[in-house]
């Protein structure tokens, strides 16, 4: 990813379809809708809200965008806008949750209790089990980072690193240190042998 | 893990860290993604029903919701009850009540009031297109003959120069 053409990724994708948006083909509103779902969907669950909370937390993200979207200057940055909205309303809405303990934010074992319990269904393929148990062990705000970038392209890590939260370097042109402790646990783990 | 275990890891997570992302991290990443994917998948009819709510903001439209549903004979109806039912339905900026009174020929008498609702446009939706009227000063409103079966009432609120849209839920007539 050198060079100087302009490299397609999800936030340029994301990025041209805001701008028809905005020069009146309000059907690419849509289109952009149907895009972002995934990476916000993630976004909000990695904030360990519940699929109904999480639906809410969408909701208002993109109603707010709809209002505020003439306050984006540069129609690429809307992908970054929306998933740094997602998280901040995820977070809001998690802490007036009960089951949400101040602990969760860093807690680095592997059983915390995670929303749906995604790892009590997960007990089939042995490597893929390995690889979530080491996700489950990360840091929360590594485990939200990867998570998040796992649905974009990478010449949007970088700037979706900074999104987060997460200090520079976290990653993009290096592997950054979430995806250093996740390789060097699954390293050391005989029962990961997808290489 | 002693002091220097501790060390080293750090000093090997740091070099790593300071690499160019390489093949096996896509492989990770993609593998992640599968997993999540697999495992917590976007629920189904999601990218639609933000769709929907995206379209029914950009009309302006107050969704209502069902406050009261009074079934004068509740659980005995049938094609030929002559049951006559009161729905209330309430937005933001209005409260609706409609009263259903079959006419024995398949036919509904819709007899309704919006408050505030003088003056207003009041359509009612249904399968082979909507109807029109308005309701008079006190709000009232009068469907003299309506095909029974799945409607939405629209009712068409003045805020000075702009309008907003009350959609009724899906109600069977």
């Amino acid at each position: 990813m050198t060079g100087g053409t302009v490299e397609d990724s999800l936030a340029s994708r994301a990025g041209r379809l805001f701008a028809e948006y905005r020069d009146g083909d309000h059907a690419k509103l849509g289109d952009l809708v149907r895009v972002l779902t995934p990476i916000l969907w993630h976004t909000a669950r990695a904030a360990r809200l519940d699929s109904a909370t999480a639906e809410d937390v969408l909701q208002t993200v993109w109603l707010t965008l709809i209002r505020k979207s003439d306050t984006i200057t540069e129609p690429r940055a809307v992908l970054q806008w929306l998933v740094i909205s997602t998280k901040r309303e995820a977070w809001k809405v998690a802490k007036n949750q009960t089951r949400f303990r101040p602990e969760h934010l860093e807690s680095t074992t592997s059983d915390a209790d995670y929303g749906d319990s995604i790892e009590d269904t997960v007990l089939r393929d042995e490597s893929d089990n390995s690889l979530w148990r080491h996700i489950e062990r990360l840091p929360e705000r590594c485990r939200m980072l990867l998570r998040v970038i796992a649905f974009a392209d990478r010449p949007d890590y970088a700037e979706l690193a900074r999104a987060l939260g997460m200090p520079q370097g976290s990653i993009g042109p290096t592997r950054g240190r979430c995806l250093a402790k996740l390789r060097m646990a699954l390293a050391q783990d005989p029962t990961w042998e997808h290489r | 893990m002693n002091e220097s275990d501790n060390d080293r890891q750090l000093a090997v997570e740091e070099q790593l860290a300071a690499e160019e992302l390489d093949a096996g991290d896509f492989t990770l990443l993609n593998s992640l993604r599968a997993h999540y994917d697999e495992h917590d998948p976007v629920p189904d009819g999601l990218v639609e029903r933000l769709q929907f709510q995206i379209t029914l903001d950009a009309l302006n439209t107050e969704v209502a919701t069902l406050t009261q549903l009074d079934l004068a004979a509740a659980g005995a109806r049938s094609a030929t009850t002559e049951a006559v039912r009161t729905i209330t339905f309430t937005s933001e900026s209005l409260t609706t009540m409609v009263t259903l009174t079959p006419l024995g020929d398949g036919t509904v008498r819709v007899d309704g009031w919006a408050a505030p609702g003088a003056g207003i446009r009041v359509e009612v939706l249904l399968a082979d297109g909507p109807r029109n009227t308005y309701a008079d000063d006190d709000g009232r409103f009068v469907f003299e003959a309506v095909p029974s079966g799945l409607a939405k009432f629209a009712l068409y609120v003045r805020h000075d120069t702009e309008f907003s849209t009350v959609l009724s839920p899906t109600i069977e007539l």
